[in-house]
């Protein structure tokens, strides 16, 4: 029993770290009021930049870069939201569709179908101390992505919550105009919060193709990205629910593949299909019952102007 | 410029810059004669969309018109359904994203009732497309629901229920309680095949794949286009996207307008995925490849909402995209015109830019006092 529960953690704790990233950019990026559909784009160009930087360099370094890429899509973004105040919906769907044509253009003309060639994943480290410890062994043997993930959250929350910064890009978020009436810049701080959320997608997708993966596959990530929306969601837009929320969802992918291999017979009863559509499913029951506690940013998708109002 | 012209003319320079920057991707990807390759690339891609020209007049027989118009039709007839699934919730002020689930629903409901039902022919396609319709309107019902009844924004559960969809139903239904079994007993992807009667009859015979889903997606268009200008309830649905606290206090059922118009869009997305099932497929393959679905928010986008610019921008594509797959005499994938489009709507998102632009170049005097802008506006405001 113990036993399997570690294989559990430790295949979640694999798989849980892109969608982590990838939660906590969205929840960073729509914190601040801009709309974050385009994750799942900000991946894609992640994994594949990481991918083929990682040919030429040192893994690590191809990680910067396929963050770096995010961050320049995000980028875009910014610049069709936040200067021209263009549908933030619209924006991301049209990076979703331009990431997803572009990778398959630019895999098949310079790699072929099956993907990039084999690069060299990040290395897992090893904790000798904690592998003898049940459970908690589980941490060790990991690449440095994993804990990552598991700090970052509390870095998120702690900078939203606890500091200047963090409620500024709250406030943002909310009440834009009261920011204004601060003195301080509303582009600046949403600017700031949209290049940190492509940073945060683009190491999502590096990771998945430096970690989980050894090369960029054509379908990379999906529909990671949206799985991650769907964690923001779930976790109430705050970065500690979306880590809960992301862990839930990989542990219950990692639950779901482990009873495929050892308990045949009861994915009989319950259907893969229904188990694959749990973590949607469940999110939209959230959204029916969450009642009055409503806490999507009150200025979510809404342009700024400054003479509104 | 007339009032018209300033509302296309964005879309048609989104999609000709489009065309520019994705010509040149080709031409500086090349090592040699990357011009020559991009040109002739694009050149291809044309002969197989409204038929190569240069071989019948050469004495080549009609089927090398016939074939790829054919397959361009059809294209175009799935990007029209599923790009007036859009643009009509944009017109009540609805974000349909969830127009690939609702396509999938109706596709299975028309593999379905197309497959298990023993109907005479001039019943059979009717039910199956009214099974299509309702099922793909069911599905985008929830989302309209739960927008109006829980306030859950649209967008955020059009999405989950794209992923529940897809997942309930290629993950489930297509390889569990649905699949189809073969004649020997062996087990075939997908569901199984329909019966003949359920078979959207071929227009031109043996000479191209062109069906009677075309005529239906042109029907809509035209339906949804009289709807929304001649009629008082479609005049209300638009008043409600306009601005629904006006319209609430012109005495507008506001949320009947919204919910109908959310049910219709699904309907829309379905009669999509019928079209592709009864038309072209035989039966719901093992899953629905092509994102259609996702492909109508660009077309409703590039249309600009008007149900006959979705036609034409449906059109278009439609012939870029049956020409895609000749791309590839010249090494270039034929997810290439995919690519084109995504570019046409991230500069359709641009629609401001262009407007300024504009703007810019048809004001006499730009140094006089500040221009009066007029209402820029935002593509669902």
């Amino acid at each position: 029993m113990l036993e399997i529960l570690h294989r559990l953690l430790f295949a979640t704790l694999d798989a849980a770290p892109a969608l982590v990233f990838a939660a906590l950019g969205a929840v960073l990026s729509e914190r601040a009021g801009v709309v974050a559909v385009g994750v799942e784009g900000m991946m894609r160009v992640g994994a594949f930049c990481a991918a083929v930087a990682a040919l030429v360099m040192p893994t690590p370094a191809a990680v910067g870069i396929g963050m770096l890429a995010g961050a320049a899509l995000a980028a875009v973004h910014g610049f069709l939201c936040i200067r021209w105040r263009s549908d933030q919906v619209v924006s991301g769907i049209a990076l979703n569709l331009v990431a997803l044509a572009g990778g398959t253009f630019l895999l098949e003309t310079h790699f072929g179908p099956n993907g990039t060639p084999p690069i060299q994943q990040l290395q897992p480290l090893h904790w000798p101390e904690l592998a003898s410890v049940p459970l908690l062994g589980a941490l060790s043997g990991h690449a440095a992505p994993t804990y990552l993930a598991l700090l970052l959250p509390l870095l998120l929350q702690g900078m939203l919550t606890r500091t200047p910064l963090g409620l500024r890009l709250r406030a943002v978020g909310d009440k834009p105009h009261a920011v204004a009436t601060l003195g301080l810049s509303v582009p600046a701080l949403r600017w700031g919060a949209v290049l940190g959320g492509g940073l945060l997608a683009g190491l999502g997708g590096a990771v998945l193709s430096t970690t989980v993966l050894d090369r960029f596959e054509q379908h990379t990530p999906a529909g990671l990205g949206f799985m991650a929306l769907a964690a923001m969601v779930f976790g109430r837009w705050t970065p500690l629910g979306a880590f809960a929320a992301a862990a839930f969802f990989a542990f219950g992918n990692a639950l779901r593949i482990g009873l495929a291999s050892s308990a045949p017979g009861l994915l009989d009863v319950v259907p893969q299909g229904v188990l694959l559509a749990l973590p949607y499913l469940l999110t939209l029951l959230v959204l029916t019952f969450q009642g009055q506690r409503n806490s999507t940013p009150a200025s979510l998708g809404v342009p700024y102007e400054q003479e509104s109002r | 410029m007339g009032e018209r012209t300033r509302q296309a003319l964005p879309s048609v320079l989104s999609v000709l810059l489009s065309l520019l920057v994705c010509w040149m991707l080709i031409a500086f990807s090349r090592d040699m004669d990357g011009m020559a390759t991009a040109t002739a690339a694009y050149l291809q891609m044309l002969w197989g969309g409204v038929g190569d020209w240069p071989r019948f007049l050469d004495g080549a027989p009609a089927t090398v018109l016939t074939r790829p118009l054919g397959e361009a039709a059809m294209k175009a007839a799935l990007l029209t359904l599923t790009g007036l699934s859009v643009a009509v919730a944009f017109k009540v002020g609805l974000f349909n994203i969830g127009a690939q689930g609702q396509m999938l629903l109706g596709a299975l409901a028309a593999a379905v009732v197309g497959a298990h039902l023993a109907l005479p022919g001039a019943l059979h396609i009717p039910a199956a497309l009214l099974a299509a319709a309702l099922a793909g309107g069911a599905w985008a019902g929830i989302a309209g629901a739960l927008k109006l009844y829980r306030g859950v924004h649209e967008v955020i559960s059009t999405i989950m229920l794209n992923w529940v969809a897809v997942r309930l139903v290629d993950n489930w239904l297509v390889v569990g309680p649905l699949r189809g079994v073969a004649e020997a007993g062996a087990s075939i992807t997908g569901t199984a095949e329909i019966h003949p009667t359920a078979t959207l009859p071929r227009l031109l015979g043996d000479m191209s794949r062109l069906n009677l889903g075309f005529v239906i997606a042109a029907l809509a268009a035209v339906a949804v286009w009289a709807w929304l200008t001649r009629t008082r309830s479609g005049f209300e649905t638009r008043a409600v996207g306009l601005g629904d606290e006006a319209a609430r206090a012109a005495g507008i059922p506001v949320a009947r307008r919204a919910g109908l118009a959310m049910a219709l869009a699904g309907a829309l997305a379905g009669l999509a995925g019928a079209v592709l099932v009864l038309g072209t497929e035989g039966r719901y393959p093992g899953t629905l490849g092509a994102p259609y679905g996702f492909d109508g928010i660009a077309i409703a986008l590039i249309g600009n909402n008007h149900p006959l610019g979705v036609g034409a921008a449906a059109l278009f594509f439609g012939v870029l995209r049956a020409g895609g797959t000749r791309m590839q005499l010249l090494d270039v994938h034929k997810s290439f015109p995919e690519l084109i489009q995504g570019l046409a709507l991230l500069f359709v998102a641009g629609r401001l830019i262009w407007l300024a632009a504009l703007r810019r170049r048809s004001a006499p005097k730009p140094a006089t006092a500040a221009p009066p802008a007029p209402a820029a506006q935002v593509p669902h405001a």
